[in-house]
Order: structure tokens, then sequence, then C-alpha cells
């Protein structure tokens, strides 16, 4: 079996990939993307984590796994939410940039 | 034992769901003109759900699900506040609804959803558990934050809120998921027994700190502690006034609840680490407190000033938070009679501004002049409200404050009680502020020396104007004051009448709660004492 640390370094590129998106990104539907990719990177580092946890007790063997499936479940759920209302800001102001969505400042 | 054995302890969150699927049923049925209904419907289903609540769970001690859900009386408690609040936010957002807001069923109906959430992440001993929990919560607040859908102002802090809100949650899952590869647990015990059974001289796995470190920023981040806070002043302004003030007084209960029993069911027992992690949220503690109320100092906005006092005062908590320790309650006692008392306070206080945004559509500082005059009940509330959110005695402000900096001296953090004081002090004076701009300033268009002087001098600065008037006038003496009162009434049309029965609930309600609190918070406290029994054993 592939090592656990090769998982975890996946993980971690993917979740600072992702982090690099959300902060350079100016359209909100790319940081939404960049926010899925940090998720996807928390999955990685759930299922791999699962996978190589022979010792524990039986039932946290299936704990990673678990979350996992719940975090696909709300990730859809908030990008769902999210898209709603990028198109709302769409019709009210025809920009989904995030440099000029500025009507509020300091 | 079967998984189902105790279900029934969980009846009143059941209720409580099937409570907001039948407000949504009901807004499809209703005419429109009856839609404030379910707003009472709601009012009543919460109020019957607090009593239920309280009859059948009153010293219960039990965990569900194998230990994900506890039903203690830390949960009851933190239960009882959430329905309070959201009884009190539906009541004082109900003539902003039906005057401002478009689908009114659905407001309330998304209200439950959120308390339902509030009382889960209150219960939830477990990380997945309480991040489900979190995200009930969080995209309720989404979608009420982006509620004016025509209002671009709204949109834009339901954007920000959703963004933040999400990038928040994958920083506290990676760090879930972190805990989870070194620990190979989510329960909050589980994970204390782990961290204690690290021996003191042997090498700590570097992730397994990085991902408590990371649960410790999403968190920061849901209660906009300095430096995560960014988002709160802009999401605070932008979004419905009701929905500022329950984000201001709900979803920061909220998560402080969470972060209570985590940090005391999870970080409290492993000992000498948590003096270490101690330090930490001290400093994050002084930095949020001094940040929040000196930037506050420079707001014009009503909302902006009142999310940053939100952050200062989230400062003060997460002070009490820092202080947790196994050997004394009391700090664990202080942030949850803080919660208590700052939310009645924030009640008058935002019972008080939405009352006045309702008469006139307006939410800058200076709009607020004058409103001694034109609406005495308001002005007061909003005053006794600020004095309550500065520390003076009487209110609540003070013994709240008073008992949550003691608590915090009493375990070692002098310094960050000293700090604390002197927050307070600084915040004095924007609270003032808002004082001295109903009392003290004229209202808008109002001669500049009040009724009875200086006509002259205000005739010359509206030139033309006076003098026409003076000449059809043929000088009567009181004409003008007269012209300029009308003149008032003109842009605001509505400062005249009085403020609604649910305004008067809220406020009245929300004043008795902050003197009893300011007097007499002894009943009070001897609950949130069995309360924290229930955490910390």
């Amino acid at each position: 079996m592939v090592d656990l640390v090769w998982f975890q370094l996946l993980s971690a590129a993917l979740f600072v990939i992702g982090l690099y998106g959300v902060l350079a990104r100016r359209s909100a539907v790319l940081i939404l993307m960049s926010i899925e990719l940090m998720l996807n990177a928390v999955n990685i580092n759930l299922i791999a984590a699962a996978a190589h946890m022979e010792g524990f007790g039986s039932f946290s063997r299936f704990d990673g796994q678990l979350i996992a499936i719940f975090i696909i479940t709300v990730a859809a759920a908030e990008v769902g939410l999210a898209l709603a209302i990028v198109l709302r800001m769409y019709r009210n102001r025809s920009t989904v940039n995030v440099d000029e969505i500025d009507l509020m400042k300091w | 034992m079967p998984l189902t054995a105790n279900l029934d302890l969980l009846t009143p969150e059941f209720a409580l769901a099937g409570l907001a699927f039948l407000v949504f049923a009901a807004d499809l049925v209703l005419p429109e003109g009856r839609k404030h209904w379910l707003g009472w419907l709601s009012v009543a289903g919460l109020l019957a759900l607090i009593a239920v609540s309280v009859i059948m769970l009153w010293g219960v001690e039990e965990t569900l699900y194998n230990g994900l859900l506890a039903v203690d009386d830390f949960s009851l408690w933190f239960k009882v506040l959430f329905m309070v609040i959201g009884v009190f936010i539906i009541l004082s957002s109900m003539d902003f609804v039906s005057e401002r807001l478009e689908h009114q069923g659905e407001f309330y109906g998304i209200v439950l959803f959120s308390v339902l959430g509030m009382n889960v992440m209150a219960q939830s001993r477990e990380l997945l558990t309480a991040y489900i929990a979190l995200e009930l919560l969080s995209f309720s607040l989404y979608v009420l934050a982006a509620y004016a859908r025509d209002n671009a102002k709204s949109n834009e802090s339901g954007l920000k809120y959703i963004i933040i809100g999400a990038f928040s949650s994958a920083i506290l899952l990676y760090g879930v998921s972190m805990v989870y590869g070194v620990l190979g647990v989510t329960k909050f015990e589980a994970i204390a027994a782990g961290l204690a059974a690290i021996p003191d001289t042997g090498a700590v796995s570097p992730s397994l700190w990085v991902g408590v470190a990371l649960i410790l920023v999403g968190l920061g981040f849901k209660v906009a502690a300095v430096p995560f806070h960014m988002w709160a002043p802009d999401v605070y302004e932008g979004a419905p006034y009701p929905i500022t003030a329950y984000l201001s007084i709900g979803s920061k209960a909220a998560a402080f609840a969470l972060v209570l029993r985590l940090a005391a069911e999870g970080f409290v027992p492993v000992g000498d680490r948590w003096e270490q992690w101690q330090l930490i949220l001290a400093v994050l503690a002084a930095v949020t407190m001094l940040v929040g109320n000196l930037v506050a100092l420079a707001q014009r906005n009503l909302k902006r000033l009142m999310a940053y006092s939100s952050i200062g005062h989230s400062g003060f908590i997460l002070a009490g938070v820092a202080a947790l320790s196994l050997d004394s309650n009391l700090p664990s006692n202080g942030v949850m009679l803080y919660l208590v008392g700052y939310s009645a306070t924030n009640f008058v206080v935002f019972g008080g501004l939405i009352s006045f945004f309702n008469m006139t559509g307006k939410e800058m500082m200076s709009d607020l002049a004058g409103l001694g005059g034109t609406q005495p009940f308001l002005a007061a509330s909003i005053a006794i409200g600020m004095f309550s959110l500065a520390g003076l005695p009487i209110f609540a402000g003070f013994a709240i404050k008073f008992y949550l900096f003691t608590a915090v001296a009493d375990e070692g953090f002098l310094w960050l009680a000293g700090l604390a004081v002197f927050a307070s002090l600084v915040s004095l004076y924007y609270y003032l502020q808002v004082v001295r701009q109903m009392y003290i300033e004229p209202a808008e268009g109002e001669p500049a020396y009040g009724h009875g002087y200086g006509y002259e001098h205000v005739d010359a600065e509206h030139g033309e104007q006076g003098a026409g008037h003076n000449e059809s006038g043929e000088g009567d003496e009181p004409a003008p004051a007269r012209r300029y009162g009308a003149a008032q009434f003109e842009t605001h049309p509505a400062l005249g009448r009085r403020p609604s029965v649910t305004v008067i609930a809220v406020l009245g309600a929300g004043l008795l709660a902050v003197f009893w609190i300011g007097v007499y918070p002894s009943p009070l406290l001897d609950t949130i004492e069995a309360a924290s029994k229930a955490i910390l054993s």
C-alpha cells in the first residue's frame, strides 16, 4: 500500500492550491471552485487516513469515510446556495467580479 | 443498548423541525394579507417548545447515538437561551418583514431552522455532528443575510458571508481531518484522552498541532475573532436589520456554546498542554477586544458600529474561554452569564434601532439626532442598551463584565482582565456618542438653537426661503418653528407613529432582563452553575 504521507502531501498541495485560488481569483464562481478544491483536499486526507487505520477500534476506520460522505453532501448544498446568491448578484449588478463588489468598505 | 433507546430525548428538536416545515406549508395556503400569522405561529411554537424542553429535560444527563449528542444541563440551558433568542428575533422582525421583505413565511421558517441548528450545536460532542449543526445554522444565516433579493447591499452581504463561511468551514474541516488522521477519533472526550496519552517528553506529531490550530482558526472565523473578523462589518451592514441583530446575538451565542463544550471536554482535561493553548487564546482575545473597540470609534453607520462592538464583545468572551480550567467553574459561568446579558442588552438596542429604521429607513448615527424628543421610549431604550453595553452599573453590562473579568483575573490572567477594563473604557466613547446624538444634537432641519431662539440666524442661513416666509407670515413669531417642524415631519413621515406591540414587547422584556441581570443575577447563576458542572467534571 502507498505510504500515508504521500496522500497527505497530495492533500496539502490541493488545499494550498485552493487557498491560493480563493485569495487570488477575481470571479466569485472561480472562488467557489477553489473552495471545492479545499474541501476535496479534506476528503482525500480523511479517506487515506481511514484506509491506513488498522490498529484502532473497528468503528474508527469508517469514521473518516463517513465524514467524507457528509462533506460531499454539505459542499454540494453550499455551492447550490452560493451560486443562487451569485446569480442574484449578477441580476442586480451585472458583475460577479469580487473587486467590483464593494458597496460596503471599511 | 440499541441506538434508538432514548430517542425521545430529542423530542424538542424533532418538534422544532416539524414546526419549521409547518410554517413552510402554511405559507403556501395563507393569503398574502395574513402572512404575519406565521410569525405568531412560530413564536407560539417556540414558547411551547421551551416549556416542553424544561419539563422534559430538567436534570436529565444522558448521551445519544453512542455519545454523539449529550442531553445534559448545559444543552438544556443553551437550548432555552437559543429558543428565547428565536422568539425575540421573530418578534422584532415582524414589522420589518411585513413592510420591507417579500416571501414572509419562508423567513420565519428559515429562522426556525437556524434555531434548530443552534440547539444541536450546543448538544454535539463530536466534531462531525458539530460541523453539520454549524452548517445548518450557517446556511440559514446565508439565506437570511441575502434575503432582500433586489437590494444590492443585501446580495453583497450574503455573497461575502457565504464565501467567507465556506472558506472557514474548509479550514475547520482540514483541521478535523488532521486530528482524525493522528488520533483516529472525533469525539471531544476521545480527543482529550488521545492528547493526554501523549507523554510529555515524547515527540508530538506536528500534524496534530496544525490540526488543532486549524480548528481554532475555523472557529475564530465563526465567532469573528481578530484577525478573522473582516467579514463581519460588511455582512452586518448589508444584511436586513433584524438579521444583523440575529448575527450579533444568536450566531455568536451558538458559536460560543460549541467553543465552550469543545474546550471544556476536549482540551481543558489535557493538563499542561492546555496551558500553552490558554496563552494563545488569551492573546487572540486581547487583540480582538482592542481592535474591535478601537475601530468602532471611527464608525458612523449604526450597523457597522454594532458589528465592531460585537467583535469587541467576542474578545471579552474569548478571554473567559481562555481562562477555562478544571479547578474552577467561574470562567465558564462568566462566559454563559455574559452571553445572556449581552443578548438581552443587544435586543434592547436592536429593538429600538429596528423600529427606528422601520419608521425612517435610515441607519446612520447622525440620523438619530433628536430622537430623544420625537420618540422618547425608543431613545430611552437605546440609551439604556448603550449604557449596558458600555458596562455601567445597575445595568446587565456591569454585572456580566464584573463577573467575567473577575473570573479571568482569578485564573491568573490579570493582564488580560486589565486590558478588558481598558477596552470597555474605550467602548464608552462610541456608545455615548449614540446617546449624545439622540439627546443633545438637534433634529435634522430644526433650528440649531432649538425652538424659540435664533430665528434670525436660521432665516439668514436659508436666505430666500426665510425671507419669503416672513413676508407672507407677517412676522408671526412661532411660524418658522412650525415650518421647520413640518419640514422635518416630511422627511420622517412615520416618526410620529407609536412603536408597535411587538416592539414594545421586545423592548419591555429586554429592559426587564437588563435590569434583573444587573441587580439580582443569582437565580440565573444557579442554573448556569448546573450547566457548567455538566461540561466541566
